[in-house]
C-alpha cells in the first residue's frame, strides 16, 4: 500500500512556525517562489500513480477521470503561476492623471502572510493544489486543510508536501471538526474555503472575531436551460458528462434542467443514448464511474430520489454497500419537489418541463443565485436572453464544468454560491495585498498649498480650482451641435474677413 | 438646527426590510444595466454635491466645527473626483473583458462579464462623512447596483442633509439613505445584502462580519489602527514638519490614516520638535482654539477618551495640552519620550495628540512597528532612497507613503484598503467599481473542440487517458534549468 495512514494533526505549533518562516522574508524572492512552484509541479507529476490510487480508494475514481478533472487543472495552475509570477508581482504604476502623477503613485504587490486553504472531498487535488499555486506565487506561507472524507488523499498529501515543499512555509493539517475549530480560533491573513454554505457560515463567524478575510467557494443548484434549437447529440453528451463526472459530485455540475414541453421526449431519448454510450454494460459494472463519497451522502441523495413526485425514466438503482447510485433521469419534476429542495451533489438529474424560456427564467430567478448556469442552444438571441436575465457565478453555453479550468477566467460565486474569486491571476490577487505607495515632492505644494491653515478665501479658491468639471446637467456636451455650428460659422467668417482685409478690399 | 439643515430622524425599524425589498425590485427592473442610466445618476450625484456645497459646509460646521476650506479639500474634492472618474470611466470599466489568449481555451471565447451584484449597503463613519459615503456610492452606481447609505448618527446634520438630498437628486427606486443608530443597524444586518462596505472601527466590524456570516453577505472593511511615522534626519525638515503637523491637525486628528505616532532618532528629536512647533504656530498664529481653521472632537465620549489617553501618558508634553470640554476642543499636542507601553500607545488615538517615541536608529523603529498590528497607513519622511526602501520593504501596512500623509486616500488609480486588523478589500475609483461588481465568467464551447477534449468521455481507455495527458503542460527541469542547455 503506497498510501499512508490518515492521522489528525496536533496543530499547536504550526501557525507560529509558518509565521516565523514568512518573516524571514525568503518568499519575497521570485526565484524562491518559482522553485517552490516547480517542486509542486513535480510533486504532482512524480506521484500521479499514487494520486490515482488515493482517488480510487476515496471515490472509486478512474485514473483517466482524475487526470482530466483533477491533475490537469492542478498542473495548469502550477504552470501558469510559474510562468507568470514575475509579471504578476511587479509593482504597477497607477494610470497617469494630472493631479497625481508627480507623486509617482504605484501599487506594490505584497503577500498577505500566512494563509489557510480548506478544501472539500470532491475534487481534492485541484481544490487544494490549485489555490496553493496562487498562494505560493503571491509569496505567502500556507496551510492546507484537506477533507477528512478523503483520508487516502489527505494522508498522501501531507506526506508529499513535507517531502517536496519548504516545511518552513507550507504544510498540511489533517483532522476533522475539532482540528478545524482549533484553527479557526487563530487569526489568518486569508482563508480560502471551498465547501458548503452551512460550514461557510461557521467559518465566517469565527473569522469575524479575528478579522480574517475569507474567500468562499460554495455551491447551489446550477440550472441548465435546453433550447430545442440546440445540437441535440452534443447537448446530451456534454450534459450527461457533466452529470456523471465524479458521480455528480461537482459544485458546478448541472443540477437540474428546464426543457420545453414539446422537446422533452426527444431530449430524454438523447440523454439515455449518451449514457448508454458512456456505460455500455451499465454504470455499476463500468470502471469509468465513481462512487458517492460516504454513507451519509449516499443516504442523503437516495432520500431526495425516494421523495420525488417525478417519474424516473432511466436509472434509479442504488447499492448502499458500494455507495453506488446509477445515473438517473427524473422527468416532470416540479419546483417544490424533494429533488429541488437542496443541491443534489449526486448523479440524479431532475427534468423540469416548462412552456417556454420565460417560465424557465421565472423558476430559476425565484431561487438563489447559482454557482453556474448553463444554456444549450445554437441561437445567439436565446443565449443572450438567458444570460442577460439571470445572475450566477458563471454562465456557460454548450458545455458544463470546463470553465473551471479555463485560463484567464475567474472562478467564483455570487450571493449564497460564494464570494471572491480564484484561478490563475485571480488566485494570485486573492492572496496578495495591493499596497498603495507614493512619494510627494516638495514642489507639489505650489498646487496643494491651499490645504494648510490658516484658511482664507484665496486658499479656499485654490482648492476649488482643483475640483473636476462636469458636463451640463442634462448630460449634453459643452460641444453641442449648435455651439459647433456657431463656432464654425464664426471661424469661417473671421477667416473670410481677414482674407478680404489682406486683399486690401 | 439652522434653517437649511433638516432635522435628524431615524428610519422606522419596520420600514427597513421594505426599503431593501423596494430597492431589490428597482434593481430587478434592469434599468441600471444601461450605461446611460448610470452616467445620468452619477451626474446627478455630482450636481447634488456642487449645488449644495454651502449646505454641506454648514452641516460639517455643525457636526465637527470644520472650516469650509478644510471640508473642500478633504471631502468635497475627493467626492467630486470619484464621481468624475466614475462618470468618465464607467463605459470602459463595464465592458466585458476577453480572457488572455491561450491555446487550450481560445476556441471557447472565454470572457468576463461585468455585472452588478444587486443591492449593496454602505455604512460610513463620522469623521469624513461626505467622502466616505458618496465616494463609494459613485462606485456602486457605476457598477449598476442599487444602494443604501447608512451614514453616522454622530453627524446628525450631515446625515439628515444627505437623506434629503439623495431623495431629491437620485432615483429613489435605486438609492436611498437609512438613518439611525444601533437598533436600525441591527435591523439592517439581519437582512442579506449583495455587498456591504463598512468603514469604521474593528469592534463594530466584528459585529457586522458576524451578522454577515449568517446571511453569506460579502463585506469589505475599512478599519484603522496606529499609523506610524518614521523620521529620518535626512529629511526636508521644514516640509516634514509642515506636512506631518497638517496630517495631525486636519479634522482635529480624526482621520483613519492620520499619523498616529512618530519614531525619531535621539540625535534629531529636539530639532524635530522645534520644527513641528513652528509649523503649528504658522497654522494657528493665535492658537488653535481661537482659529476658525481648526475642527473639534466629534463627541463628549471621544473627547473623554482622548483626554484620558493624554492624562495617562508618562511622556512629556512638549507643546499644547489644553482642552475645553464644553466645546470638545483639544489642542494639537506633542508628547515626547513616549514608550511602546504608554497609554498613548494602547489604542488608535484618533485625535490631535502626537506621541513621539525616541529611538536609537531605524532598526529599533522597525522593531517597534513590527511588534504591533499592521496599520492602515505607514509614513516615512526622508530624502534617502535606501532609507525609504528599508522601511517599506520590512513592514506591512495598508499603504506606505513617503514625505506626506493622508493624500494617498484620494490619489487616482491607487487602491485604498487595509491588511490584517486594518481592514480587508479595496476601494477608490476602479477598485470601488470592482468591489461592487460580479465578475461573471462565460464561454461557449463549439462542437469541434471535442476533437481535443474527447478523451474526457467514458468509457475510458488507455488511448483516451493518453490524449488527456498529452494536454498536460510541460515544465523546465527540476533544477529550473531550461531544456536548451549550453551543451
Amino acid at each position: 500500500m503506497t498510501i499512508p495512514k490518515f492521522t489528525a494533526t496536533s496543530i499547536d505549533e504550526i501557525p507560529v512556525n509558518l509565521r516565523r518562516g514568512f518573516r524571514t522574508g525568503k518568499s519575497k524572492s521570485i526565484a524562491y517562489r518559482k522553485q517552490q512552484l516547480l517542486a509542486l509541479a513535480y510533486m504532482i507529476k512524480d506521484n500521479a500513480a499514487r494520486l490515482h490510487e488515493a482517488l480510487d480508494i476515496d471515490l472509486h475514481r478512474a485514473p483517466a477521470e482524475t487526470s482530466f478533472i483533477d491533475i490537469f487543472p492542478s498542473l495548469a495552475e502550477a504552470k501558469e503561476a510559474y510562468d507568470s509570477v514575475g509579471r504578476w508581482s511587479k509593482p504597477e504604476r497607477a494610470h497617469w492623471s494630472f493631479n497625481w502623477f508627480a507623486m509617482n503613485p504605484t501599487i506594490r504587490k505584497e503577500p498577505k502572510g500566512v494563509v489557510l486553504i480548506i478544501s472539500p472531498f470532491n475534487y481534492p487535488i485541484t481544490l487544494s493544489l490549485g489555490p496553493l499555486s496562487g498562494a505560493i506565487a503571491a509569496g505567502n506561507a500556507c496551510v492546507l486543510k484537506p477533507s477528512e472524507l478523503t483520508p487516502a488523499y489527505s494522508a498522501l498529501l501531507a506526506e508529499l508536501v513535507s517531502q517536496y515543499l519548504d516545511p518552513e512555509m507550507y504544510t498540511v493539517i489533517n483532522g476533522a471538526i475539532p482540528e478545524s475549530t482549533e484553527m479557526l480560533k487563530l487569526q489568518w491573513d486569508h482563508i480560502l474555503y471551498t465547501g458548503g454554505g452551512r460550514v461557510a457560515s461557521i467559518i465566517l463567524g469565527a473569522a469575524a472575531k479575528t478579522l480574517t478575510p475569507v474567500t468562499t467557494e460554495l455551491g447551489g443548484k446550477s440550472p441548465a436551460f435546453i433550447d430545442p434549437k440546440c445540437d441535440l447529440k452534443l447537448t446530451a453528451k456534454r450534459l450527461m458528462w457533466g452529470k456523471v463526472t465524479n458521480s455528480g459530485q461537482t459544485c458546478i455540475a448541472p443540477d437540474y434542467v428546464l426543457v420545453p414541453r414539446s422537446f422533452v421526449d426527444t431530449f430524454v431519448k438523447a440523454c439515455i443514448e449518451a449514457l448508454k454510450e458512456f456505460f455500455p454494460d451499465g454504470a455499476e459494472k463500468s470502471d469509468s464511474y465513481a462512487r458517492i463519497i460516504s454513507p451519509g451522502h449516499f443516504a442523503r441523495i437516495k432520500g431526495l430520489l425516494d421523495g420525488t413526485k417525478g417519474t424516473v425514466v432511466y436509472g434509479g438503482s442504488t447499492n448502499a454497500e458500494t455507495k453506488f447510485i446509477e445515473p438517473t433521469l427524473v422527468v416532470g419534476v416540479k419546483n417544490d419537489d424533494s429533488l429541488m429542495s437542496e443541491e443534489i451533489f449526486g448523479p440524479v438529474l431532475p427534468i423540469l418541463v416548462v412552456e417556454d424560456v420565460d417560465e424557465a427564467l421565472e423558476i430559476v430567478n425565484s431561487r438563489d443565485h447559482p454557482l453556474a448556469l448553463y444554456a444549450f442552444s445554437k441561437d445567439a438571441a436565446y443565449k443572450a436572453k438567458v444570460f442577460d436575465n439571470t445572475q450566477s457565478g458563471a454562465c456557460v453555453a454548450n458545455d458544463c464544468i470546463v470553465h473551471y479550468g479555463a485560463e484567464g477566467l475567474p472562478f467564483g460565486g455570487i450571493g449564497p454560491s460564494g464570494s471572491g474569486m480564484q484561478g490563475g491571476k485571480f488566485s494570485f490577487d486573492t492572496f496578495t495585498h495591493f499596497r498603495a505607495t507614493l512619494d510627494n515632492p516638495k514642489w507639489v505644494d505650489i498646487i496643494l498649498g491651499g490645504r494648510y491653515p490658516p484658511f482664507n478665501p484665496k486658499k479656499k479658491a485654490s482648492i476649488e480650482g482643483l475640483f473636476p468639471s462636469f458636463p451640463p446637467r442634462d448630460g449634453s456636451s459643452r460641444w453641442s451641435p449648435w455651439f459647433l455650428f456657431a463656432a464654425a460659422t464664426a471661424t469661417i467668417g473671421a477667416i473670410l474677413t481677414k482674407r478680404s482685409g489682406l486683399l486690401g478690399a
